[in-house]
């Protein structure tokens, strides 16, 4: 049984995952109180109807009479087929919303993914490399900050000196602006440098730490003893068996990247992404994008845990696929 | 709406009132007032030169002939702090989106400084304030393919969406089935109200946005309130493009980004005879740039250097931006108090047994505790009026200081002046004063809850020195819980309907459930919350807050004085002098009985580029945002 088998075990897997999670959320949906019928009974008591006759008509507008399995299956086959519903707080389709939005996200994410997933380990290597030196304790100060400083304070801040002060930057995110242009740019160099600096700290010292383990083993010395380059050590011999356990604090930190930080970041920014699509409909109490942008996460969560596992089997040719 | 958050989330039973309110007077358009986070409004303090005389501006002066109209051309570009969830003038409800929408879609009439009705669509005249008639414009056109504006549009709108059972409009409470509405000509439509109201405008009852009846009759026919609320056509005002309702067409809407507006060269009221001069070549500017950016540092950032035209300021940074060189600040009345609400009902005063809030010597007393002069000064920066009584000192309906009793200054202020009023309304229960301290019957000093929300700086502080002024003028201990404001709304201020309402002598929806054994999931003494509306342009609507069975009373205020039968007597009244002594009796009352603490007026403080010309310190500041233009 090879690698493509695995995967294709994998990708099932990763369906099944979604379809429980799914359905875990509809019974829970189903199970609370729906918003609407409280408020028909609530206005039918005030206007002196019967509450009890204006939620049965509700319901019955809302399918919500039809069988359970009926319910269920509407549901289902509305999510895979991306009918996710209509935004009340937007006034549009929630699919529509959540691909508005993404298309800022990605915008500002992709360069810090790639940054944090290229720096990250090679600040740690090289912090390692140095152990105990000033630069050592120059890039562990780096990492230290950024993982201290809250991301939207220091927005703010970046923001005033930037834009308020220089006028280097734009203090609003301009839409307008075509995604491949310096003027995009230039307003996203900001957030990106704020992002980076606010994640790469964890993966800068598990990749250190990581790979002062590997700096002195048997197999390093022996590289070395052989006349291997000084480059070739680090990159094949150290950096690689690092990036094994690395891998999953990659993962975790892409989904913080979606929910926690680019949140307030968008917001200082005003970026208009995924993370401020989801506060608003938060707060506006919009189930359905609530619901959709979840979705969305739970599909990346899904994702990346996929490609986790598949990196594992790249990176370490020792994991077996047959036992997993 | 009766009531303002202290967030941008506007929470009430009639937020369209509010809107309505400001959409025709105070924010609209350009003003761009809507990023204000609840830091606060503010005051008395003179910012920017003030172009009127007074806080209700002036006759004189508005109308002035100009010799050379402005240039067109350029950008103007506000900020808001919330994205708007919809422009369907059917149902929104949000002050925001209205305001924004303002730049294309023109509501009916408006009021211009010195409370002179400016009719914009339609004028309205009465012969005895009994049936009104609105006469709308000629030429005024919608875009696409439905043709000019007639009565007919507007009888369709009233009689077959506001006053239908399915539709559930955003205006459908100012269209009882009782007002009845006709078409009488092509471009007239008449309204008989039940009872003479001289002051109906006022009411902005009969305020209404244009909507084209072949738009929405399909609607109608099938009852679709659904479709009609998420018609792409009325959610983004495409129906306005290519017509002359707005001074600009929408181009370009990024729900949470941006709004893109661009001039139109066929707005109606540039042919308009009857509007001062200055609006002869309307809009002025090409673009109109709205940002959404909810963070308060980059919208203050933003107009700091000068990438906005105009942002909300809070109080406390109105000095510094006043000083710059590009930015002025106007103090703009605004009609919401800031009271301090006493519960009255069977879930409030949780300090001991009965409840305090419900005798007048005691809320009198409570009145004398706070000092409201320094409240303006200390946490309003001085950007804030006193209040005394359900009216600013501004309104004309304002009885003047001499009228009323002034509790909260002078001779009614005080320790002696708190305490003794308080020890009068205990003398029939075992509270009483001990060294200072107002005590329970069992010997413990009297804990009051104040609540107020989450986040809100200037509120937080009110609380904080209402806890002291408390605490040092009355003996009472006052502990100040934050909470959010939905869920103040949800778990404290409205009631559980009851199953049966029918139980009870009223039942008038989640605000006013019942008497005062209805009470929220919650128990709760004091709160902050909310700003309510004292409704200065027409004071009657606020008799829903001095009425025992009214739609609005979660704090179970009981009047000690004959509200309803004065506030029917202004109703009924035929014309203004009419009505001026018994308004003036009315907050005589008001003031006397102390329904719940009322502190401040705070006013907007909006800061402006200063190159902008039309903006201004009274309440009718953006009547003729339209004609607004930079003075290069």
């Amino acid at each position: 049984m090879g690698l493509g088998w695995y995967i294709a075990r994998r990708v099932a897997w990763s369906f099944v995952v979604t379809f429980i999670i799914v359905s875990v959320t509809w019974g829970l949906l189903t199970a609370a109180p729906n918003p609407e019928v409280q408020q028909a009974a609530q206005q039918a008591a005030m206007a002196g109807d019967n509450p009890a006759e204006a939620q049965d008509r509700v319901r019955q507008l809302r399918g919500l009479d039809r069988p359970l399995y009926e319910q269920y299956i509407g549901y289902m086959t509305n999510i895979y087929t991306l009918n996710w519903g209509w935004s009340d707080s937007r006034a549009q389709p929630v699919t529509e919303a959540v691909t508005e939005a993404l298309y800022y996200t990605v915008q500002y994410s992709v360069p810090w993914t790639l940054l944090v997933v290229t720096l990250g380990p090679l600040v740690g290597l090289y912090s390692s490399a140095n152990q105990y030196s000033w630069k050592d304790h120059l890039a562990t100060g780096f990492a230290f900050f950024g993982y201290a400083i809250p991301n939207f304070f220091f927005g703010i801040i970046l923001l005033l000196i930037f834009g308020v002060e220089l006028g280097w930057i734009p203090i609003t995110y301009n839409t307008d602006v075509p995604v491949f242009s310096v003027e995009n740019a230039i307003q996203l160099a900001v957030p990106v440098f704020v992002l980076v600096t606010g994640s790469i700290g964890g993966i800068m010292r598990v990749s250190r730490n990581e790979s002062s383990e590997y700096m002195n083993a048997d197999f390093v010395k022996t590289a070395r003893a052989k006349g291997v380059s000084t480059f070739r050590i680090y990159a094949r011999h150290v950096l690689r068996p690092t990036m094994v356990p690395l891998s999953t604090t990659m993962v975790a930190q892409l989904l913080a990247l979606f929910t926690g930080s680019s949140i307030l970041v968008e917001v200082v920014f005003s970026i208009p992404g995924l993370g401020r699509l989801l506060f608003r409909a938060i707060v506006a109490q919009d189930t359905s994008v609530v619901l959709g942008t979840s979705l969305f996460f739970v599909f990346v969560a899904t994702i990346g845990n996929l490609l986790q596992d598949l990196v594992y089997t790249v990176l370490d040719p020792r994991i077996s696929f047959d036992e997993r | 709406m009766n009531e303002r958050g202290g967030d941008d989330e506007r929470n009430g039973i009639n937020r369209r009132t509010w809107l309505k309110a400001l959409g025709v007077a105070g924010a609209t358009g350009l003003a761009g007032c809507s990023g204000d986070d609840g830091g606060g409004s503010t005051g008395t303090g003179s910012t920017a030169t003030a172009t009127d005389g007074s806080e209700l501006g002036t006759a004189e002066g508005t109308d002035a002939a100009v010799d050379e109209l402005p240039e067109v051309g350029g950008t103007y570009r506000t900020i808001v702090s919330s994205p708007l969830a919809t422009m369907n003038p059917l149902y929104n409800n949000e002050q925001g989106a209205a305001d924004v929408a303002s730049f294309a879609l023109d509501l009916s009439y408006g009021f211009r400084p010195g409370t002179r009705f400016f009719p914009q669509l339609y004028d309205l005249t009465t012969d005895g304030g009994n049936v009104w008639v609105a006469s709308l414009r000629e030429g005024l056109q919608f875009g696409g393919d439905y043709g000019e504006v007639t009565a007919e549009d507007f009888v369709y709108q009233i009689t077959q969406l506001h006053q239908s059972e399915w539709a559930a409009t955003a205006d459908a409470s100012s269209w009882p089935s009782e007002v009845n509405v006709e078409q009488t000509g092509t471009y007239e439509f008449q309204i008989e109200l039940p009872n003479v109201n001289p002051l109906y405008p006022e009411t902005y009852d009969p305020l209404l946005y244009p909507v084209p009846k072949a738009l929405v009759q399909p609607f109608v026919e099938e009852e679709n309130a659904q479709g009609l609320e998420d018609n792409p056509e009325l959610v983004e005002l495409q129906y306005t493009e290519g017509g002359n309702l707005g001074a600009y067409t929408l181009e370009q809407w990024n729900r949470s980004s941006r709004l893109v507006f661009t001039r139109n060269e066929e707005y109606y009221l540039r042919e308009a005879d009857d509007v001062p001069d200055l609006f002869g070549n309307a809009p002025y500017f090409d673009r109109v740039e709205v940002q959404v950016a909810q963070e308060q540092s980059a919208r203050l950032g933003a107009l700091e250097a000068g990438q906005t035209d105009t942002a909300a300021v809070p109080p406390n940074r109105v000095t510094e931006f006043d000083g710059m060189d590009g930015v002025d600040v106007y103090q703009v009345p605004q009609p919401f108090n800031e009271v301090c609400v006493y519960n009255m009902r069977d879930n409030g005063w949780n300090a001991g047994p009965g409840n305090l809030f419900r005798k007048q010597k005691f809320r009198q007393g409570l009145g004398c505790a706070v000092d409201k002069q320094s409240l303006v000064r200390g946490v309003f920066r001085d950007y804030a009026q006193v209040q005394y009584t359900w009216q600013p000192p501004w309104s004309q309906w304002y009885p003047g200081d001499e009228e009323i009793l002034q509790f909260g200054t002078g001779e009614l202020y005080g320790p002696e002046a708190a305490r003794s009023r308080i020890r009068e309304a205990v003398s029939d229960t075992d509270y009483g004063y001990d060294g200072g301290q107002l005590l329970d019957p069992s010997g413990n000093q009297v804990e009051l809850s104040l609540y107020h929300s989450a986040g809100q700086n200037t509120e937080r502080n009110m609380g904080q020195y209402i806890a002291q002024e408390f605490a040092d003028n009355a003996g009472i201990q006052v502990n100040l819980q934050a909470i959010d404001g939905v869920q103040f709304v949800n778990n404290y201020w409205q009631q559980q309907v009851p199953e049966n309402p029918d139980q009870y002598e009223w039942s008038n929806g989640p605000y006013n459930a019942g008497p005062r054994e209805v009470t929220g999931a919650k128990p709760w003494d004091m709160a902050i919350v909310f700003a309510l509306n004292t409704y200065p342009l027409n004071p009657t609507t606020a008799d829903v807050f001095f009425q025992r069975d009214s739609s609005y009373n979660p704090y179970g205020y009981y009047p000690s004085w004959n509200a309803k039968e004065l506030f029917q007597e202004a109703r009924a009244a035929t014309s203004q002098e009419e009505i001026q002594p018994i308004f003036t009796e009315i907050f005589k009352r008001v003031a006397e009985d102390q329904p719940m603490g009322m502190l401040a007026f705070p006013a907007d403080t909006i800061g402006y580029s200063s190159d902008i010309v039309g903006p201004a310190e009274n309440f009718f500041s953006g009547w003729n945002s339209a004609a607004w233009y930079r003075d290069e």
